[in-house]
Formats: structure tokens, sequence, C-alpha cells
């Protein structure tokens, strides 16, 4: 991989991360693409996209600094007094039940998976369900809102309808921490699947963005912490990789702010269009080997 | 639901997770592991996470006197 390729995926990966179009798929797929020589079966590449996870970790510790000070003390709080009493409390004990399952399933899951990772047309194709997905889960709120004679309203009063991040069931946030596994498959997005939980779990659009963010920094972390020892070790251009962690983390933060203001009133559908999109033409380059 | 016996439930719970860490970590167990051979340290940490996790229940799940 050379210097320019490895900016190149930070920024992919940086700017598609939290967005719920897949960066893996990306990540995966656009080399490909490319015809870019370097192998996507080589050991160094997974901890290479999970290095530039890091970065996007940290744009979302960032932004969520003061939250996450809140949880920590919140979690030992609880733990350690066996009873919630803050909305604090309340959302470190649910991002510790959203969290087990999809740790318990990488763990158990990670090789099978990271088989898949050489092919681009296994990419395609999940990328595809994964645009299938987000026009579905838009689909059901849709109904839900009106059931909840929401529709006819504007967009802002219908997002009030729904419930903030600290109200979900832990039922429902177990059921959000295992949809995070899917998104290992590559073309599957974690934010795609995990903000489509959240509001089938009665969320609003910002508030199932903020869950699903603040869902993801301790996997993207623990992953971090286990793999990139491995790239470290293979006498890879780290410097090079570095500058490409921190080019994701600043391309993850703009991205966060933005999605974070677009949920107010915005719906999945664009990206469940562009989706199906993309990886309907990557499956038709590939297949014409364009 | 607060229980003692389900606490209990919990406790046990949290020291087979502990036991199958060390398992793993000494390499004596290769169960859904990606290599047949040597310590499991990833499965390690997963199953200490568990046996928190399941301390934390229990403590959660268990009768207070105050």
């Amino acid at each position: 991989m050379t210097p320019a390729q490895a900016l190149f995926m930070g920024l992919l990966q940086g700017a598609t991360e939290l967005f719920p179009v897949s960066s893996l798929g990306h990540a995966v797929l656009i080399p490909s693409l490319l015809h870019w020589s370097f192998k996507q079966s080589d050991p160094s590449f997974v901890p290479f996209l999970v290095l530039l996870h890091l970065g996007t970790a940290c744009a979302l510790l960032i932004i969520y600094r003061t939250q996450w000070v809140d949880i920590i003390k919140g979690f030992f709080t609880a733990a350690v007094r066996g009873r919630i009493d803050t909305p604090s409390e309340r959302l470190a004990m649910l991002l510790m039940v959203g969290t087990i399952p999809a740790a318990i399933l990488g763990v158990f899951l990670e090789t099978r998976i990271k088989s898949l990772f050489a092919s681009p047309y296994v990419a395609a194709g999940f990328l595809v369900v994964n645009g299938a997905l987000m026009l579905t889960f838009e689909q059901l709120r849709r109904r839900t809102e009106r059931r909840a004679a929401l529709d006819s309203r504007p967009r802002i009063e219908q997002e009030e309808g729904f419930a903030e991040a600290e109200r979900i069931s832990f039922r429902a946030a177990a059921l959000v921490g295992a949809c995070q596994a899917l998104a290992f498959l590559p073309g599957i997005s974690r934010s795609g699947v995990t903000i489509g939980g959240g509001l089938m779990a009665g969320l609003r659009h910002q508030e199932a963005a903020r869950f699903s963010f603040l869902l993801a920094t301790p996997v993207i972390l623990a992953a971090g912490v286990l793999e990139v020892p491995q790239l470290f070790a293979r006498g890879v251009p780290v410097g090079e990789y570095i500058a490409a962690a921190i080019l994701s983390g600043v391309a993850a933060y703009l991205s966060a702010r933005f999605l974070l203001r677009y949920f107010r009133s915005g719906r999945l559908d664009p990206y469940g269009w562009y989706c199906m999109g993309a990886g309907l033409v990557s499956l038709g380059l590939l297949a014409l080997n364009l | 639901m607060k229980s003692n016996q389900l606490a209990i439930g919990f406790v046990v719970l949290a020291v087979i997770f502990l036991v199958v860490a060390v398992l793993y970590a000494l390499g004596a167990l290769q169960l859904f592991a990606s290599t047949t051979s040597g310590p499991h340290y990833k499965h390690a940490i997963l199953f200490v996470v568990l046996a928190v996790a399941s301390l934390i229940a229990a403590n959660f799940t268990r009768a207070k006197t105050v």
C-alpha cells in the first residue's frame, strides 16, 4: 500500500464509518474497483482497518467526552450500589448490555467472518442488503408514525413523539447490540443496523444515532487494542498508517457532527438508496472486470 | 426482580466464566478458537468481562437489606 493509498483509505474510512453505508464494505470494494495491487486478504489489512477505526473511536470520544465521563462514573456507581438512580447510570448499564452480545459474537465468529473479507463480490452483495435494510427500517418507522397519528405533523414534531436513548429497554439494548455483530460482514453498516434497531425500539432518529455512536465506541476501541499490536509487529509503515488514522478521525468527527444535525429531521432513506445503487453498480463493474 | 437465589446463580455463573477465562488464557481450552494450540487471550478477556457483568447482575438482583 502506497502512502497516498493509505491516506485515501483513512479518509474513506472516517467519512463512511458513521454514515449508515458500511465503511468496511467501501474499504473492501473501492480498492478492488480501482485495481489497487495490495491484497485485502493480507493479514495486515484488517489490523490496518482497525487502526483507522481507532481514529474514528477517538473522534467519538472527543464528541461525547462529557457524556463518557458521566457514563463511566455512572457505571461504577450503579455497579457498586446495585441500583440505577440517574439517566447516566441507566445509559451506562444499557451500553454494557448492548456491548456484550457484540463482543461474544465478534470473538467467536471473527475467523469465519474474516474469510469473507477477501471477496469484493460479497461486500457488494451485502451493500445491497444493507440498503434494503435501511429502507425497511424507515418503512416500519413510517407505519409506527401512522399508527400514532404523527404522519401529518412536521418532521420535528414527529420526532418529538419518540423517546431518548436513556428510555430504551434493556432487552432492546441487547438486541441493538447484537445487531452490531452484523457489521462484521463487509457491506453491512454498524451504524445503519444499530440506528435502525434504535428506531424499532422507539427512539428518535437523533437519539438512535447517539445510542449507536456510544455503543460503537467500546467495541471499536476493544477491537483496536486487541488488533493493533499485530500491525506494529509486522514492520509496516507505522507513520503513514497513523497519519491515515488521524485523517480518519478528522473525517469521522465531521461526519458525526453532520449526522447528529441531519437526524434531527432526516431519515435513513437516502443512505438506503445509495447503498442499493452502489452495491448494484459495484457488482456490475466487478462482473464486467472494468 | 429481586431474589437472592438469582443472585447466587449469577455468582456461580461468574465463577464458571472465570474458570473458562483461565483455561483459555492457559491454552487448555481450544473450543471455538481460530487455532488449535496456544493461549487465546481474546477469548479469555471476553470471559473475564462476562464474569464481571455476571457479578454486577448479581449485585442488582440480590435482595437489599436497606
